[in-house]
């Protein structure tokens, strides 16, 4: 099969038809396909565990998992949501394996020692400052709101989308975002004054 | 705040992020202009989706960090050519394989030790037990020490019986006719006597099993004794009762009954 082909093939009306060529272990397809949900993959897995190489090997599994289990696939299903499943499941197994105790080693420096700027002089706020009280606000959340914040505020993914990714009702979906909202003002408060 | 302002809020976070149905935003659009708290509300989701904002561009470095042209087929090559490289470890496919994972080591040593320890318990026990049947001990009470105890309790019973009656029976010849229906009377109707009855239906058992044929005998006579003139004491006339302390005499009851307890006695296990 010519690159012209491939890349062709690489849109999303033609992902079924990759996905049938890489069922039957065929090398460019699953490269076309690669190309095509590689970033979103890694977004996803950045936004939530925040490291570069860590968020690299998320996309590799990713596709590795992608290529065992394609027999799995059903051609009714939306490809990115199935796709975006397995790159959660690996988020998630990956943070609870390597995260859960820094985490815990991190909640002990707390958010107060962050450095923050006094009230009066909120234009001189470095970048990093509001950066950090967000991240470490961010690790504050559980699970499921954080994976909804950021599915919702970095992949820009729709409410009906992350339900079906987390498979929960949309509804809960728009509960538990709210939710993850209201947490991170409530916990940023404190250090943002009355910018929240 | 009212119960508007309670349903506008809780869809502000929907708002912001245009997950809303067309009437919805226009309700919540109209409901801001009037409403400086519902407005302070936004103002704060605002805050939390612009402190968001700010990993934008850690992100965007992180992103570009990467070679997206090169990255499919290094992947392709590590899912093509290299899969045993892979940090990730395919699932197991077969049984077997589950079985083996390395990761349940610290499970089957644990099963291991608990199984030896299982086994040396049960050893321990057996031993034991074999141990003390070859010594010939035995928790478990012969037959024989079994028959001696109802024997002797047999005798026991049976000796109490005739104590018991033999006063009666004194009390019942020493009277005069005159009194002796009165005497008669309150002995029978009192509960000794009755006890006595029953307790003569306790020991019959007893008597038969361990072959007292001459204790049975007197036991007998005495059972029948008390048992007439239970019935009839009542009518009895003093001339009635002078002939039974005869018979009583004559029978030489109280004799017999003296020189059967003395055999008993004699005679303890």
């Amino acid at each position: 099969m010519g690159q012209m082909e491939v890349t062709r093939a690489a849109e999303p009306h033609n992902v079924p038809l990759l996905v049938e060529r890489i069922k039957e272990g065929d090398r460019e397809a699953f490269m076309a396909i690669t190309r095509l949900y590689q970033k979103k993959v890694y977004l996803l897995a950045y936004s939530y565990l925040r490291n570069n190489e860590d968020a690299l090997d998320i996309v590799q599994d990713t596709f590795l998992r992608l290529y065992q289990k394609v027999d799995m696939f059903r051609s009714e299903k939306n490809f990115q949501t199935w796709l975006l499943q397995i790159a959660k499941n690996l988020c998630i197994d990956y943070y609870r394996k390597n995260y859960s105790r820094s985490k815990a080693y991190r909640s002990d420096e707390d958010v107060e020692e962050v450095r923050m700027p006094a009230q009066d002089d909120e234009n001189s706020h470095s970048f990093s400052d509001v950066e950090r009280v967000f991240t470490k606000c961010l690790d504050r959340l559980t699970e499921k709101q954080r994976l909804i914040f950021v599915m919702k505020h970095y992949n820009n993914l729709e409410y009906k989308e992350i339900a079906q990714i987390l498979r929960i009702s949309v509804g809960t979906v728009k509960s538990l975002h709210f939710k993850a909202v209201q947490n991170l003002r409530a916990l940023m408060s404190p250090y943002m004054g009355e910018q929240i | 705040m009212n119960e508007k302002c309670n349903k506008i809020k809780r869809d502000l976070v929907a708002f912001l992020y245009e997950e809303i149905d067309n009437n919805t935003r226009e309700r919540i659009r109209s409901h801001l202009d009037i409403c400086a708290s519902c407005r302070d509300e936004l103002q704060g989701i605002k805050g939390v989706a612009q402190a968001a904002d700010s990993l934008n561009d850690e992100m965007e470095k992180a992103m570009a960090s990467v070679n997206w042209d090169t990255l499919p087929s290094r992947i392709s090559d590590a899912v093509f050519d290299q899969k045993s490289a892979l940090p990730l470890q395919a699932p197991p496919g077969r049984f077997w394989e589950i079985l083996v994972q390395p990761r349940l080591k610290p499970v089957y040593a644990a099963l291991f030790v608990g199984l030896m320890l299982g086994a040396l318990g049960t050893l321990i026990v057996m031993r034991t037990s074999l141990l003390r049947e070859s010594r010939g001990e035995s928790f478990i009470v012969s037959q024989e020490f079994l028959d001696r105890v109802e024997l002797e309790m047999a005798r026991r019973d049976t000796l109490d019986y005739l104590e018991k009656s033999q006063y009666v029976l004194l009390d019942f010849l020493q009277a005069s006719p005159k009194s002796a229906p009165q005497t008669w009377r309150r002995d029978l109707a009192s509960q000794a006597a009755k006890d006595l009855l029953a307790k003569k239906r306790y020991i019959n058992p007893q008597l038969d099993k361990f072959r007292m044929a001459k204790a049975k005998e007197i036991c007998d006579q005495i059972e029948f004794l008390f048992f007439e003139l239970t019935q009839v004491s009542d009518q009895l006339s003093e001339e009635d009762l002078q002939n039974i302390q005869d018979l009583i005499a004559e029978k030489q009851l109280l004799l017999k009954i003296k020189l059967l307890k003395k055999d008993l006695e004699e005679s303890e296990v």
